[in-house]
């Protein structure tokens, strides 16, 4: 039989009000490992939402917002019997790629472009996923791919800030590098030339 | 009868005289009559008679014995079975029975479990659909993600292990998950709180985690017990961005807010009741420790 300890009139239970603030638990007992005399500092409320982080001059910061892109789940492929025919596992996830704004505009541009076969003839990007047999699992494949193809594409937009002397190294490297090869030929050709027989010119 | 003055006693009146005198009858002044027993008369020898427990002739007699386990040249016992690294150490290793996240929901749904109050280890127990034995390793129940995809409930859940994707599943739908330790002597009192209290114990105070789970137990991304509030927050938030959903505000909800944030100190095992407490139900009372000492026990 289940225990009901609020049945006891002797038992002293400590509600304490949690319309002010949102405590991280409220039972009267405290120990001195109780967790605001491990964490004196900390707040102590797992409530909180973390304001999303912006993605500001042309970074992408990596949130997505869910509210902005439709996700569908349908039926996946392949062999599997009953349960690949009735249950929607295969996850798509799809947002309009111009008018996303939560992507900044030159990153929106490039992944357009690097992307084009999988943007539909209403400019629908589809990102989709079968990999596992679960929905959720499947979601969050995708919404790592998207992730990933967006930061990759932030990442071949950033022109690295080369130094002189750097440039200056690379170019008397790709010269000697052109000298040697030249030097290798000549000294080919050479060798080519000593195995002809001579001629009365020579 | 006697006489007052001659004292020409009868032989009762002496008897009775006499043990007026004596001392009291006990084990000390009595002794059987003779030969009720017989007295052993072969005592001599330190470890028994004759041959001295080694029988006739041969290596035995001789006490000429071949070392322990040896089987006259075949393969001993004891060196047949090769010894496999993979086993070492399984007597200590922790063991945590799966729950379902399907099953958690049937129970929700067939209403065997009370989404109204926080559910942990002992109302699992208390379904009678899950058994826990200390006695095998067992140091409590983990869920695992069968029926991930399903799953509906709005719980205040507290369990020993959770993977990330039920974390993120239970959260998806309003809840909160927390994951901590409970030692064999509290997991006893636990998983039968009837029959503990019954024993008669004061309620034990939990004691900390082992060293290999203390790193698990105040990680926020595991939800441990130990970890800081703010941080499980901030996890709350990214794995809603890994795993595609809109984190619920728990703040909505302010009827249910107080259940949700629940939560037992690291050192209490039953909601409500504290370290050092003995409960009796027979007179609905229940007793405090109210020496100093005992109250700074209970509460280090």
């Amino acid at each position: 039989m289940a225990v009901s300890f609020s049945n006891f009139c002797c038992l002293r239970r400590l509600l304490i009000s949690s319309t002010s603030c949102s405590r991280a638990y409220l039972s009267g007992f405290k120990s001195n490992l109780s967790l605001d005399k491990l964490y004196p500092t900390s707040r102590l409320d797992i409530t909180t939402i973390p304001k999303a982080p912006e993605s500001k001059d042309g970074k992408f910061s990596g949130y997505i917002p869910m509210d902005k892109i439709q996700v569908n789940y349908v039926r996946s492929g392949g062999p599997g019997g009953q349960n690949v025919n009735c249950v929607s596992t295969k996850t798509e996830v799809r947002f309009h790629l111009a008018s996303a704004d939560w992507i900044p505009e030159p990153i929106r541009v490039k992944l357009a472009e690097r992307v084009k076969n999988q943007i539909s003839k209403e400019g629908y990007f589809i990102v989709k996923s079968e990999r596992t047999r679960s929905q959720q699992l499947n979601l969050a494949d995708t919404l790592d791919k998207l992730r990933n193809l967006i930061h990759s594409v932030a990442q071949s937009l950033v022109v690295p800030e080369v130094s002189e002397e750097t440039l200056e190294r690379q170019r008397r490297l790709r010269e000697r590098a052109a000298r040697e090869r030249l030097k290798e030929k000549r000294a080919h050709s050479m060798t080519k030339q000593g195995r002809q027989s001579p001629t009365l010119d020579s | 009868m006697a006489g007052v003055g001659n004292r020409v006693l009868a032989g009762t009146d002496r008897a009775l005289d006499l043990l007026r005198e004596l001392p009291r009858l006990s084990l000390s002044n009595i002794r059987s009559n003779p030969k009720a027993f017989k007295r052993n008369k072969r005592g001599r020898g330190q470890h028994g008679g004759k041959k001295h427990g080694a029988g006739n002739k041969g290596s035995g007699q001789r006490q000429n014995f071949m070392r322990l386990g040896y089987e006259t040249g075949n393969n001993p016992f004891y060196l047949r079975v090769p010894k496999e690294p993979y086993y070492k150490g399984h007597h200590i290793r922790r063991e945590y029975p799966p729950i379902s996240l399907m099953q958690l929901q049937t129970l929700i749904d067939t209403g065997r479990l009370d989404t109204s109050k926080p559910i942990d280890l002992t109302a699992l127990c208390n379904t009678k659909l899950f058994q826990l034995s200390p006695f095998e390793n067992q140091y409590g129940f983990q869920l695992t993600d069968e029926g991930l995809d399903n799953f509906k409930g709005r719980i205040n859940i507290e369990v020993q292990y959770a993977p990330e994707q039920v974390i993120a599943a239970i959260e998806k739908n309003g809840g909160v998950i927390t994951t901590a330790f409970y030692d064999a002597p509290s997991l006893i009192a636990m998983r039968d709180p009837m029959k503990f209290f019954a024993s008669g114990t004061p309620i034990p105070k939990r004691q900390m985690p082992p060293e290999n789970a203390v790193e698990y137990y105040t990680d926020p991304k595991n939800r441990g017990y130990l970890a800081d509030p703010d941080l499980v927050a901030l996890e709350r938030f990214k794995l809603a961005q890994k795993y595609g959903y809109e984190l619920p505000d728990l703040k909505k909800d302010p009827e249910l807010l107080p259940m949700m944030l629940e939560r037992k100190d690291p050192r209490q095992i039953f909601f409500g009741l504290n370290p050092g407490w003995l409960v009796n139900l027979k007179d609905k009372k229940i007793f405090e420790p109210e020496d100093e000492q005992l109250l700074e026990y209970y509460r280090s």
